[in-house]
């Protein structure tokens, strides 16, 4: 049956968005909206959550929302703010309304992130041996080895399976048309896995009936799966061999989820300082002496992993680490130097990749990307900075970025002038309205802008649990969603 | 699965977690009686058990003038500035149990962390103006919810060994110091016409023990210094007693792991014996006839060795004579 004679038969009263209460402020534009079509009937998928919300007080909305809330800041899922005199937590923005993706979308999706996953694999393996995609000119070589992350230190170093990326965090973006596109790829440490975990269990909570009526695919495995994942790469370890999760600690971000995983998985979380490294084998000091480490699933950053082998000033590391590495004493997910492939230009090489290796077409687009270091580029960039977004091509977390349309003449001005002194470190990307997606504002619901983030688990095989991260840019217009630069999350429902 | 040896950072957290609960529990159940037995004394009495008081929660001994009073349960209470105020104590148990999160249950960290928020809620401090015995009371149940959940939901391997130990050896810390000055003679610090501890005074020391019922259902009703001492010394069954804390730590020593250096874990668990030991075969004649202050000071030295112990032999050990080749 049409949803829309569905609509008009048992629903005549729906909410439209614009003109009824607590639709009022539900702004529909040029974006595409994950809840309802340009002419405001509601997509199949997303009807029975819109019925839910409408069918509900607001109050009642607001008071799901705060028992979410409290949740979240009982489970310490929280940030802390130093003022003067004391410090505050405060937690970690979500959003109560689940953002629902159809499963034969989800299919598509997952069937492209995993040849794109398999491709990137290869090409780390590549570069970091014979560099082959290098020579064939597929690449540029100066890309590669001029990247900072590129780490001579891993070149001809075995990986266990050749798995280089074990865990990988891709942002994906609906543009306008409703097509979904690869935004960026996080291979080094990506984190917020919790938060997807975390946000279905209170929505669960709060909206146990409709949950049950979507029949929605579960995530809760994710721990089992990630275990799973990381014991597959000790082969030629011990039948039981022992895992840890590095942390930098509490006072890291993240902290809130590596304690949240190491827990899921019931292996130890263990610091810098917990671990040594006595002729190339890495220990713990335990309460019965020290013990023999097998695999170290890290969340420190290249930089900071081995104060021996990189930043000597790190003292979140373990000296000695990489050479217990290079040994082959010790497995470490993700491998070092997995950043040379999540470059913002070599993302743009990411298509030629993927036919290089795999004589496969990419299933899922990358965003149009103009490279600076390319002279014709680099004047359509400068020519066009008040429409476009440009990135630095090593950074992250929405840091060295400007968004051209949102900017002053006067920071496009100064922007440009750094692009013009050092083009091979920008490229250049059109702005790309992301998709909007219903919020709990207030007591309304209005449209944020969205993103996706999956997780994918890569050793013997390659795992998705069926669901993302969404991160949402929680100030009205915004299109930056990242968390450090004040974006919330909500929960992810793969439905059918 | 037998254990193999938990982290020793992780360790040493729960142990701490433990100890600050466990002093922040005891704070606040002495101020809670306090305050209470304070509504039936002159003011005089007050003034003098006010004094005890004091010295039990490690304050300088000085005469009080009633607008200190009421700043001495203020500051125990709620000074973020005072080393073992209930605040700051369940401050340091919480940043305790947040480098350990992996290793308590959820329900642990949830309700330790509701603790938390609640003592820094703005409105904390405006709650116990209104209600103070109340409030204290209140926490003394949390922290009792918190033992709670942490008996039925955490897996008693190694990790709760060390909160137990760490929990037992606060407590016979405090309770022995509390004992202490009841019985030992004055300190040099004390005013010395601090007057000897009255009627009010002994029912009040029971009841910041918890153990006003349980020494009842003993001896009867007849409230007498000698078999206070006995009960809160050497009674083998009541929790607050010295020397169930005492079995406790004995007992707790000998189920941790193997040590991290040979023969470092034995010395802990000799003076935990030795300890024990004086507490089976002590009598409370003796005691009171003799040396009571020494008994219950060397009680916290004890304490105090085997605490450095565990430390050498579990915690901050040296690995270069561990390590093969």
């Amino acid at each position: 049956m049409d949803a829309r004679t569905h609509l008009a038969t048992e629903q005549p009263a729906r909410s439209r968005p614009g003109h009824d209460r607590p639709l009022l402020d539900y702004a529909l534009g040029r974006p595409y909206d994950e809840m309802f079509e340009a002419d405001g009937t509601p997509r199949a998928h997303a009807a029975a959550l819109l019925d839910t919300l409408t069918g509900l007080p607001p109050e009642e909305l607001v008071r799901r929302q705060q028992a979410c809330e409290q949740s979240f800041l009982h489970q310490g899922i929280t940030f802390t703010v130093y003022g003067h005199e004391d410090a505050t937590e405060k937690i970690i923005p979500t959003d109560l309304l689940p953002r629902i993706i159809p499963g034969r979308e989800w299919d598509r999706l997952e069937a492209g992130l995993r040849q794109r996953l398999t491709a990137l694999n290869l090409f780390l393996k590549d570069v970091y041996n014979d560099g082959r995609i290098l020579n064939a000119g597929v690449v540029p070589r100066d890309l590669v080895y001029g990247s900072k992350h590129y780490l001579r230190q891993m070149r001809g170093v075995p990986v266990p399976l050749d798995a280089y990326v074990n865990v990988c965090g891709t942002d994906i973006i609906r543009g306008e048309d409703g097509a979904l596109l690869v935004l960026e790829d996080n291979l080094r440490v990506p984190s917020g896995v919790s938060y997807m975990l975390a946000n279905r269990e209170v929505v669960k909570r709060a909206f146990p009936d409709l949950y049950r009526a979507c029949s929605v695919r579960p995530i809760e495995h994710y721990g089992q799966e990630l275990l799973a994942t990381l014991r597959e790469l000790a082969i030629g370890f011990r039948d039981d061999p022992r895992i840890v999760l590095l942390t930098p600690g509490i006072f890291n971000s993240a902290y809130y989820e590596h304690a949240f995983l190491a827990r899921q998985m019931g292996i130890d979380l263990v610091e810098g300082r917990d671990l040594l490294v006595h002729d190339n084998m890495v220990y713990m000091r335990t309460t019965s002496g020290v013990k023999r480490v097998d695999v170290i699933y890290r969340r420190i950053d290249d930089d900071f992993i081995d104060p021996l082998a990189f930043r000597r000033d790190s003292a979140l590391g373990v000296p000695g680490l990489m050479n217990a590495y290079r040994a082959g004493n010790v497995v470490i997910a993700n491998t070092i130097g997995t950043g040379v492939a999540d470059d913002k230009a070599v993302y743009s090489y990411v298509p030629e990749i993927i036919r290089y290796y795999l004589g496969e077409e990419p299933l899922l687009p990358i965003v149009e990307t103009f490279r600076c270091r390319e002279p014709a580029a680099l004047s359509h960039v400068l020519a066009n900075l008040d429409t476009l977004v440009v990135k630095a091509v090593g950074e992250s977390g929405g840091y060295g970025m400007l968004v051209g349309p949102h900017a002053t003449a006067a920071e496009r001005e100064a922007f440009g002038a750094k692009v013009r002194a050092n083009p091979d470190n920008y490229i250049a990307q059109p702005t790309i309205q992301l998709s909007t997606s219903p919020c709990l504002v207030g007591t309304g619901i209005e449209a944020r802008h969205v993103d996706l983030r999956p997780y994918i688990l890569t050793g013997r095989n390659t795992r998705l649990v069926p669901g993302a991260l969404t991160r949402v840019a929680l100030k009205r217009g915004s299109l930056v969603v990242n968390s450090s630069q004040g974006g919330g999350s909500k929960d992810t429902w793969v439905v059918g | 699965m037998m254990d193999t040896g938990m982290l020793s950072r992780v360790a040493d957290s729960l142990y701490w977690m433990a100890r600050y609960l466990e002093r922040a529990e005891h704070t606040a159940r002495i101020l809670a009686v306090k305050l209470e037995a304070i509504l039936d004394q002159t003011p005089e009495d007050a003034a003098q058990s006010w004094l005890r008081v004091s010295g039990a929660l490690a304050w300088p001994m000085t005469p009080l003038a009633d607008s200190q009073r009421a700043g001495l349960a203020r500051t125990f209470t709620l000074d973020r500035a005072h080393p073992s105020s209930i605040v700051t104590s369940i401050r340091l148990a919480r940043d305790n149990a947040r480098q350990v999160r992996e290793m308590i249950s959820t329900e642990m960290w949830a309700q330790l962390n509701r603790l938390y928020l609640r003592v820094n809620a703005a409105t904390f401090e405006h709650d116990w103006n209104r209600q103070q015995v109340a409030v204290l009371r209140s926490l003394c149940d949390e922290m009792l919810l918190f033992a709670g959940i942490t008996d039925s939901t955490m897996r008693h391997g190694e990790g709760w060994h060390f909160i137990q130990l760490g929990r037992h050896i606060e407590r016979a810390q405090l309770v022995s110091r509390l004992l202490d000055l009841h019985f030992g003679a004055l300190p040099a610090d004390v005013p010395q016409d601090l007057r000897p501890p009255q009627y009010a005074d002994w029912i009040t020391l029971l009841k910041q023990c918890t153990a006003f019922e349980a020494y009842c259902k003993v001896y009867k009703a007849d409230v007498e210094p000698k078999r206070i001492a006995e009960f809160l010394i050497f009674d083998p069954q009541f929790p607050h007693s010295i020397r169930f804390a005492v079995d406790r730590v004995q007992e707790e020593l000998g189920l941790l792991g193997a040590g991290g250096v040979a023969g470092k874990r034995a010395v802990a668990e000799r003076q935990a014996g030795r300890l024990k030991a004086s507490l089976d075969y002590g009598q409370v004649d003796e005691l009171l006839a003799g040396d009571i202050d020494g008994f219950l000071r060397s009680i916290q030295t004890g304490c105090k060795s085997i605490h450095q112990s565990v430390y050498d032999a579990f915690i901050g050990y040296s690995v270069d004579e561990l390590l093969p080749g």
